[in-house]
């Protein structure tokens, strides 16, 4: 087995008399689809917010490759590695898609003191990012604005891809998305996997989540309740685990 | 289609909107030509072309703020501070160089403090330059002390007057402002930067985009540009009344958001700036000459903001979620 790319070591976190979260051990590994599970209010978002800088965790560490990290900002986690991808996507409807992905982090050529954007290499590099994920796109010269929402998903993902993200976070991505389109962003989770990312994605829909995870882990009442292979366990295990009426469940909760 | 997204990228590239500009440009002229017998006459273009020097140069600046999702009310008055100053130094020794620099640096200092105030201390724009054109107007009155600053002497004028290899300097310096503000725009991280916090300042955030410096530069660069045209308006009239700059925003808004220019931001059009400045500058100016007092200008400036803004939100006129979505 691989060594993690990162590693949740007893995180905890409380706002207030408020437990959002308590002693959970999680590792992510590269290549791989993490889904976490769990009703409203489990647990999940505080857990992605705390991977994604937005939250310091009250108690525990993160491990990244090996190294102990302490984030204190989304920048931080940025430059660890880590993008997430919010459900409001975080894109400039009128700008391009070849502007969008560069966005913040444009490349530039100074002439005289004077930093101007390199359009083509930008273009170019977006283009072969979209023919990689297959997002079928064709211009990414078109405003992001003129985009379905999969194919905004597509362009937040390439945004990713860019910054050189070693684990890219979905926050339930196919949420507002019709059949179609949900087919594809599934495609682009699982080749972002196959790209060699660790993919955390976060999702209501147990029957996506067979489709593209590797791994399923279910949160309840801000504690990570199990974790599972998803080729060795189905659908009805999955539900009794968010429920509670699993007996593993029923067990844990009946100690604490 | 690329074709079309090609010629847009041009320095003077022009949309159907901008094009419509134009034929309302010449349409204008034609119209007047017929009215009134003093209007086709190369004195009265000069005239017209005159009139616009400081409204084009402010509106390259409020094309800018507006396209970053911010306004600048107080333009006018801070364009009276600074030829205040140019007036001073003009009358003390009649130093063009002095008197040259002073104009712009007086500008950009107070695009300094708009900024300080609207970024810095984050008062919305629009409350932010209210507050300050109050403030200005009161300091206008007392700088001046209830009495036009005029005689000044003509040695400013002899220098900004001139032409080099033909062009009137005027229209040079309108030129370089152009071309600079065009490639800053379109062509270095900053225009994209301006853009996208027009469109979101969260998302702009998000993305990582120095959203403060941003604000604060344009906020800079405007009060410089208006800096330039205070400049041009005491060369041009030697005076400093009272009233100066008092109709200055309203054009430039005018202006701007005639040229295709979104007062919610994120999106802005340079050449249709221009335009629009020279189609405000026409209607005034062959209004004034078909015998419509010049007390009305501000209603027909007025009266056109109000008909481009209800004109577009009438033709968008899309169920409200959509617009929502569409803007979100």
């Amino acid at each position: 087995m691989t060594e993690p790319f990162l590693v949740a070591k007893n995180i905890a976190k409380r706002f207030g008399a408020l437990t959002a979260l308590s002693n959970v051990d999680l590792e992510i590994r590269s290549g791989e689809v993490l889904a976490l599970l769990g009703d409203n209010g489990a647990g999940k978002s505080t857990f992605i917010k705390i991977l994604a800088g937005a939250h310091p965790p009250s108690e525990g560490e993160l491990v990244i490759e090996g190294k102990s990290v302490a984030f204190s900002s989304p920048k931080d986690a940025a430059s660890s590695g880590i993008a997430t991808i919010f459900q409001e996507l975080a894109l400039s409807e009128n700008l391009s898609i070849a502007e969008n992905v560069f966005l913040g982090r444009e490349l530039k050529r100074s002439i005289f003191g004077v930093p101007f954007l390199k359009r083509q290499e930008m273009r170019q590099r977006v283009d072969g990012l979209l023919k990689e994920l297959d997002a079928h796109i064709s211009d990414p010269e078109a405003p992001v604005g003129s985009l379905s929402g999969g194919q905004r998903q597509a362009v937040a993902i390439c945004r990713a891809l860019n910054l050189n993200a070693k684990l890219v976070i979905m926050d339930e991505p196919t949420a507002a998305l019709a059949v179609a389109e949900t087919r594809k962003v599934l495609a682009l989770t699982r080749r972002l996997a196959a790209r060699g990312c660790a993919v955390v994605l976060i999702s209501h829909n147990i029957s996506e989540v067979f489709e593209v995870a590797d791994r399923i882990v279910v949160f309840r009442r801000g504690r990570k309740v199990a974790e599972r292979l998803a080729a060795e366990t189905n659908h009805e295990e999955v539900v009794s685990l968010i429920t509670g009426a699993h007996p593993d469940v029923r067990a844990l909760e009946k100690t604490n | 289609m690329s074709a079309v997204r090609q010629s847009a990228n041009g320095v003077f590239s022009m949309n159907g909107r901008e094009w419509s500009l134009l034929v309302a440009c010449l349409l204008a002229i034609v119209i007047f030509s017929v009215a009134s017998p003093h209007y086709a006459t190369s004195g009265n273009a000069a005239t017209v072309l005159r009139n616009s020097v400081e409204l084009l140069l402010t509106g390259l600046g409020m094309t800018l703020l507006l396209a970053m999702g911010g306004i600048d009310v107080s333009i006018g008055i801070v364009m009276g501070l600074a030829a205040i100053a140019i007036g001073r130094v003009l009358g003390a020794d009649g130093n063009p160089a002095l008197a040259l620099l002073v104009g712009p640096l007086v500008g950009a200092l107070l695009g300094c403090v708009t900024a300080t105030v609207v970024v810095l201390g984050r008062v919305p724009a629009i409350v932010g330059t209210l507050g300050l054109l109050g403030v200005y107007r009161t300091a206008v009155f007392v700088l001046l002390g209830g009495q036009w600053l005029s005689g000044l002497p003509s040695s400013l004028t002899n220098v900004l007057a001139t032409t080099v290899l033909g062009v009137p300097v005027p229209a040079l310096v309108i030129a370089i402002a152009y071309l600079i503000i065009w490639l800053a725009l379109r062509r270095t991280p900053y225009g994209l930067h301006l853009l996208a916090i027009g469109n979101s300042e969260e998302k702009a955030r998000l993305s990582g985009i120095p959203v403060i410096k941003t604000r604060f530069m344009t906020f800079l660069i405007s009060g410089f540009l208006t800096g330039i045209a205070a400049t041009f308006y005491v060369a041009t009239y030697r005076n400093v009344e009272m009233t100066i700059g008092s109709t200055l925003a309203l054009d430039a808004i005018a202006a701007v958001i005639l040229g295709g220019t979104s007062i919610l931001g994120g999106k802005c059009s340079l050449i249709g700036t221009v335009l629009g400045v020279l189609l405000l500058r026409i209607l005034q100016n062959g209004l004034l000459l078909i015998g419509v007092p010049s007390l009305w200008q501000p209603v027909v400036t007025g009266v056109l903001i109000i008909g481009v803004l209800g004109f577009e939100a009438v033709s968008n006129r899309l169920p409200l979620g959509l617009i929502q979505r569409a803007r979100a």
